[in-house]
């Protein structure tokens, strides 16, 4: 871009790093570098801290948007998007915050039997209603603060994550992907902090296949703001067949 | 039009959509929607784009709901700019080459309306009283990028500046702005 000389400068600026949090929040900035800014509020506190102060002092002009009448075809669209054929979701123990609180404090202790549970000792929902059978992954890693089990219900689109213990920082999200066979990372969404249930965009889970890998990375509060993976890379782990 | 839905009233919503709750997502979306609808299309300007852009930002709010509660921002303003980004990020990937002005948005047309920026600027705050202080062209310039999603390259071309001139404007700007906001 215009000004590839500066950019090579490693010295931080305040004053036109404010200018970049400025024009990154205006939405002035061409793809590449406004890739760049994302990259940046994701690994350098200070510059989001920019960002934030830019986004709170310009939400003022957001009086500027009226209102407009959406076509009603749109809700059950994004409904279908979101939760399939407009299924009710299961309730119960498992959308039960007290219940996933309670089982992530003890659950480092169990993790090791969590794989047996989540082969069908445990009710995960309707999931027997077509679409194919569910798959599960185990998450684990080297070292990992975490584990996890996670199982896909092709008929929900809806992938539930079994609680393990987080380790509880709210300045980072635990972003989980699918690693579909071209290698590019999609993804899936953020893991709720308590585990639970993360609906799966009807676009990409036709990736959620036996074989497909499962990765969750640590990411600033919210997610990876870049749409790539740009913390460490916690679990992995491979979809197979539950049965 | 305003919307009348308190900052509580969606943090609440939004809370609970964390918890995969349904009807809050589907109280939100009554709520809100005409509201981000009204996003997309000033953004985008077409109304088939704009509503398959409404889409993505419903499923994003749904998915990114649960970082909302460990958030800051006001719910509204939290809301907006999911939707700001999205439009954003689709118009930049689509015109990645800013020479490309096939289907060249009527920059004068569509240009802030001047009265709407009047009846802001009364209300005295801060923000206001701030683009207040930078030159009509400049503050125009800033609050066009904002709301209507400007690039540099169609600001450059309104104001018949090269574009880097125009960069130098809107971080001059943007650096006196701030300096007036926090003096």
């Amino acid at each position: 871009m215009t000004n590839g000389s500066t950019e090579a400068n490693n010295m931080r600026d305040p004053a036109r790093d404010s200018a970049i949090a400025g024009e990154y929040v205006l939405g002035v900035l061409p793809e590449a570098e406004r890739r760049t800014a994302e990259a940046r509020i994701a690994s350098e506190p200070a510059f989001a801290a920019l960002v934030s102060g830019w986004q709170s002092d310009l939400s003022v002009l957001d009086e500027h948007y009226e209102e407009q009448n959406v076509p009603p075809v749109i809700k059950s669209r994004i409904d279908s998007r979101l939760f399939g054929d407009g299924r009710e979701e299961s309730t119960g123990i498992w959308a039960s915050l007290a219940f996933w609180r309670g089982l992530a404090f003890a659950s480092l202790l169990v993790v090791a039997g969590v794989g047996a549970v989540a082969t069908g000792l445990v009710p995960f929902g309707d999931t027997q209603t077509g679409g194919g059978a569910p798959l599960v992954a185990d998450l684990t890693g080297e070292n990992a603060p975490i584990s996890l089990v996670a199982r896909f219900d092709p008929a929900g689109n809806t992938l539930r994550v079994i609680p393990a213990a987080l380790d509880g920082d709210a300045e980072k999200s635990l972003e989980l992907w699918v690693v579909p066979g071209d290698g590019v990372p999609v993804s899936l969404g953020v893991v709720p902090s308590d585990g639970g249930l993360i609906a799966i965009d009807k676009a990409i889970s036709s990736e959620m296949k036996a074989g497909a890998t499962l990765a969750i990375s640590l990411e600033p509060a919210g997610g990876s703001p870049t749409g790539v993976a740009t913390g460490p890379v916690l679990v992995v782990g491979a979809l197979a067949e539950s049965k | 039009m305003m919307t009348s839905v308190s900052d509580d009233k969606l943090g609440e919503l939004i809370s609970r959509i964390a918890l995969a709750d349904r009807d809050a997502f589907s109280a939100l979306y009554a709520h809100i929607g005409p509201k981000l609808f009204g996003v997309c299309l000033r953004i985008l300007k077409q109304q088939a784009i704009a509503e398959d852009a409404l889409q993505e930002i419903f499923v994003k709010i749904w998915q990114r709901s649960q970082s909302f509660t460990t958030g800051k921002a006001p719910p509204m303003a939290w809301l907006v700019t999911i939707a700001r980004n999205h439009c954003i990020d689709l118009l930049r990937a689509r015109r990645p080459d800013p020479v490309d002005i096939d289907d060249a948005i009527a920059l004068a047309d569509e240009a802030p309306d001047p009265e709407a920026s009047a009846i802001t600027a009364s209300d005295g705050r801060r923000i206001d009283k701030c683009l207040g202080e930078l030159d009509a062209d400049k503050a125009k310039a800033v609050v066009g990028a904002y709301v209507e999603g400007y690039s540099y390259q169609e600001l450059a071309e309104e104001y018949k500046v090269p574009i880097n001139t125009m960069r130098t404007w809107l971080r001059r700007s943007l650096t006196k702005l701030k300096e007036c906001l926090e003096p």
